[in-house]
């Protein structure tokens, strides 16, 4: 089977097995690795991508359901030389990474979600991440750094 | 000199950015187009006798490129005793245990050849239990026991028993026996821990002019290189091991396992191989925090004095001995530390069982044996009617004390700390409020675990842009040592900015011996090596500046780039200005150092069986938890989480504050629902995501920490590691809350509600060892 979609971008054809998962297809052929595959049965978010302005888990995602779609990977969020993402650049700034695995996930899940609900709070953005298994970190300076991003977020557009 | 003014604090990680836009390449991210892919044919009994192994039909099946199997790498490894094979040649010894390996074109290729590969297995009784494996005429794991090669001597051994250490001082027989004393009985018992870093373990290989390359996800790349070595058998020189970002190790990866094979395979086909466990795979064979059957005994007087204690520690090594036969030598240090005693004797065996291997982590069985020491304390605490936080700072380890192996201790550390945690708990106030009518438990809790150290080695090429290489065998395994301490340290020492210092990658044909990264040793060893290196750069950088300055050596200082005239900022020449001088006169600048253990003296005869008789840097730490637990369901609510840690010198507060709040919850996990099971035929029954639970998002708190600086270490500008032991007192504080809260002793984790449901309603079985002789002596080999 043939489908045709856009990765970051480009026009992509895949040729093959249609239950083959997205992120296969990402990592695979594309050669697009910050798309992690930690549990490839749902439960880590590790390979969270945009499918056409969604987060979804990539594993969970067959190729074969995606002729036409739009997939925006970690790749593309801030790509070449271009700044980090307001949200990559809040967890850098509080030094929350560690081994990092799960932070491309983790960014493209509360990206979006964060964009929907600029006035979390904590409890709603730990209610968000359960989704996000993150194995190193121990969570709340995630928070912290997700707390400090809609705070400037917020004081950003007060100035206008 | 360190000097620790010169030293830029809480350095950014220079591998933050990458990270965060996905353009880390990890091993498992490698694979290149024209990499083959390797798969393991594992066997599906615990234990049995391979009587046919025919795999001629599957090399003819598409896309196969090689198989391997036991009959091409003979050599034997292991800790202390080598008796682990690559693959199981003859006998099998646990469900999961490699048996084959096949690389083709594809993964899918080679799955597929698995089915094509004849393998006949008698299989045999397995051998599940410490107790069936103790048990008299119990069938032994390994038959050939007497004849493995022995790496290190000193452990009595026999039969099942793949080691033990033992730790005498002191008569503890009449300590027992006097009339003043209280005799507190404690039997506990725990289950194993699976690490889940994201990346799981995943070597390439190839080979490249007769030599073999391994990229692996190692914390340990020279145990890689020699165990290759010898299970190749070839001279460990031929095996050059390089290690890119590690996707999590948590200690799983302080072994060698599935990366000899990928050498194996790639010196057969010619071509790179990445062999990597699926999420399956790897959970089924991960290298567990042990579990473990403990019986303690103190003879306690009335004031509160420990005047005898004992114990035997029973810690399951499953199919092959590993870090267990290492570990056997902390049961001392930890069961034996934190408290002064009178008399004490301590025994630990390593228990060889059909089940998959155990391993190291995080702070090992340190985090076990604290949970029984604290429980058992505060059962003496009972007993006698002390208050526990009193009881301890009486009785914790101070200036000039011995430990368990006759071991003089340096400093007071603990009882301050438990000094600072009355603070911490006064500044944050308690949440006894927030229990809302369930049932509320607060405890506090203290723990001994030390810091790895053994050899490490450091070189430091100078460049004449005025930046310095770093090229050491450290591995960035997430804690960030490699991308802050490190660069910091060198910095400071030659007057740089730390992102003027360039951090190689681990490469064992470039860096010298290391004895790995864990243990909180990163800091601590390669750190001081790299001080060494450095000192040989400055002596020669000043040398060459002197004579261009005509200005004594030591009136010199480096500073922000330059050698300056001490007291004149500003003068003198740019260190690049004098790099450059010196590659075009003398030649180029560089410097090594290296470093290993000191050694500290134990007293003669105490320690028997022991890799390490004496703590060269001990760490302690003291916890507080406060918990809720709803009476109807058995669940238990963690309130408020508070931390008092020794970290010698913090160099960087935040990274260690991110590396305490992940142990901790690494140990609430531990304590609260991460559980393994061994099935009736020898599996570890949570093998992935859905069985296993790791704590999420809304399962913590956050950890208020206060870091305690100014112990005594040998560390470099008195640093002691701080990732390792932020786990360490987490399953004693959480049980010993519980047991506050329920009004019931705890004597196993995790504290699943279920398990709570049945503490609360008295039906909890309690830990019973038929296996353990009542006398001490008993349960000893010689
Ligand atoms: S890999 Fe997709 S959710 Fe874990
Ligand atoms: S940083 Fe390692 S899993 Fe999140």
């Amino acid at each position: 089977m043939t489908v045709t979609l856009r990765i970051n971008g480009s026009a992509c054809r895949f040729h093959g097995d249609p239950m083959t998962p997205l992120v296969d297809v990402l990592r695979r052929e594309r050669f697009l690795t910050g798309t992690k595959a930690v549990c490839r049965e749902g439960f880590c978010g590790a390979c969270t991508v945009e499918v056409d302005g969604e987060a979804v888990m990539s594993c969970l995602r067959p190729i074969g359901l995606l002729d036409g779609a739009t997939v925006k990977s970690i790749e593309a969020l801030a790509p070449g030389d271009t700044a980090l993402h307001p949200l990559q650049a809040a967890f850098e700034a509080a030094d929350v990474v560690q081994c990092g695995m799960c932070f491309p996930g983790m960014v493209m899940s509360l990206a979006p979600f964060l964009r929907e609900n600029p006035d979390a709070g904590r409890n709603e953005i730990k209610a968000a991440m359960v989704g996000n298994i993150c194995r190193c970190t121990g969570y709340e300076r995630i928070v912290d750094a997700v707390m400090n991003f809609l705070d400037s977020q917020k004081m950003e557009q007060a100035n206008g | 000199m360190v000097d620790v003014s010169s030293t830029v604090m809480d350095l950014p990680r220079r591998d933050a950015r990458d990270k965060l836009r996905g353009r880390t390449r990890y091993t498992n991210d490698r694979a290149r187009p024209d990499t083959l892919h390797a798969v393991l044919l594992r066997s599906t009994v615990p234990a049995g006798r391979i009587t046919r192994l025919d795999v001629s039909a599957a090399l003819e099946c598409p896309g196969v490129h090689a198989i391997v199997t036991g009959a091409d790498a003979p050599g034997l490894h292991g800790i202390g005793i080598a008796d682990h094979p690559l693959f199981a040649t003859d006998t099998i010894r646990y469900h999961g245990e490699p048996i084959a390996c096949i690389a083709a074109e594809t993964e899918a290729e080679a799955k597929a050849a698995l089915a094509a590969i004849v393998l006949d297995v008698e299989p045999l009784n397995p051998v599940l239990t410490m107790a069936e494996a103790l048990a008299p005429g119990a069938p032994l794991i390994h038959e050939d026991w007497r004849a493995y090669e022995v790496l290190t001597e000193g452990g009595a051994r026999d039969g099942n028993i793949a080691w033990e250490a033992k730790s005498v001082r002191g008569d503890v027989d009449a300590a027992f026996a006097r009339s003043d004393v209280t005799i507190v009985e404690s039997s506990i018992a725990v289950g194993r821990q699976s690490h889940v870093p994201f990346e799981p373990r995943v070597a390439i290989g190839s080979w490249e002019n007769g030599r073999a390359h391994i990229e692996t996800s190692t914390q340990v790349p020279w145990t890689v290189r020699n165990v290759t070595g010898r299970v190749l058998q070839l001279p460990p020189g031929r095996v050059r091991v390089t290690v890119p970002p590690v996707g999590g190790g948590f200690g799983l990866k302080f072994d060698a396992t599935i990366e000899p094979i990928t050498a194996l395979l790639a010196r057969m086909t010619g071509r790179s191989v990445i062999l990597e466990n699926s999420r399956q795979e790897e959970m089924a064979t991960c290298l567990c925090r042990e579990n473990a059957e403990i019986r303690i005994r103190s003879a306690v007087t009335a004031e509160g004095e420990i005047v005898g204690r004992e114990a035997v520690v029973l810690m399951d090594c499953g199919a092959y001995g590993g870090e267990q036969v290492f570990l056997t030598t902390m049961t001392s240090h930890t069961l034996g530390g934190s408290y002064r005693l009178g008399a004490v004797r301590l025994v630990s065996r390593a228990v060889y069982t059909n089940t998959p291997p155990n391993g190291a982590f995080r702070a090992c069985n340190g985090v076990y044996n604290s949970f029984a020491l604290e429980r058992h304390t505060d059962e003496i605490c009972a007993a006698i009617g002390m208050d526990p936080i009193e009881f301890r700072k009486r009785n914790v380890l101070g200036n000039g004390d011995l430990g368990p192996t006759g071991q003089v201790f340096e400093g007071d550390v603990l009882g301050p700390m438990l000094e600072r945690m009355d603070t911490l708990r006064a500044n944050t106030g308690t949440l006894e409020h927030a229990a809302d009518g369930r049932l509320y438990g607060r405890a506090t809790a203290l723990g001994t675990w030390f810091i790895f150290v053994g050899p490490s080695a450091a070189t430091i090429n100078l460049n004449a842009d005025g930046s310095a290489t770093l090229v050491t065998s450290g591995v960035e395994i997430g804690s960030g040592t490699m991308m802050q301490s490190l660069p910091q340290i060198v910095a400071g020492q030659l007057g740089l900015h730390p992102d003027q210092i360039v951090v190689r990658e681990a490469d064992t044909d470039a860096a010298g011996l290391d004895a790995g990264i864990g243990g909180g040793r990163t800091t601590v060893s390669i750190g001081a090596a790299s001080v060494g290196a450095a000192a040989e750069v400055r002596e020669k950088l000043l040398r060459t500046a002197g004579e261009m300055l005509q200005t004594a050596p030591k009136d010199l200082v480096l500073r922000d780039g330059r050698v300056e005239i001490s007291g004149r900022p500003g003068s003198g020449a740019a260190i690049s200005t004098v790099v450059a001088h010196a590659q075009a006169t003398t030649g180029p600048i560089s410097g090594t150092g290296s470093f290993t253990a000191k050694n500290t003296p134990a007293m003669a005869g105490c320690a028997m069986g022991h890799f390490i008789d004496a703590l060269d840097i001990p760490v302690f730490v003291v916890h507080e938890a406060e918990v809720a637990v709803d009476p109807d369901t058995g669940h238990v609510d963690v309130l408020a989480y508070r931390v008092v840690q020794d970290v010698g010198r913090a160099l960087n507060p935040r990274a260690i504050m991110g590396q305490i709040q992940g142990g901790v919850v690494q140990g609430l996990g531990y304590a609260l629902h991460e559980e393994v099971t061994i099935t009736g035929d020898g599996r570890i029954a949570q093998d992935g995501f859905e069985t296993y639970r790791v704590p999420l998002a809304q399962d913590v708190v956050p950890v208020v920490a206060d870091l305690y600086e100014g112990a005594p270490s040998m560390g470099p500008l008195g640093t002691k590691g701080a990732g390792e032991v932020p786990i360490l007192a987490v399953g004693s504080a959480i049980a010993c809350a519980v047991s506050n809260a329920i009004g019931k002793p705890v004597y196993r984790l995790p504290l699943t509600p279920p398990r709570v449901l049945r503490l609360i309603h008295d039906i909890e079985p309690r830990p019973d060892y038929p296996h353990i002789a009542p006398n001490w002596t008993d349960n000893t080999l010689r």
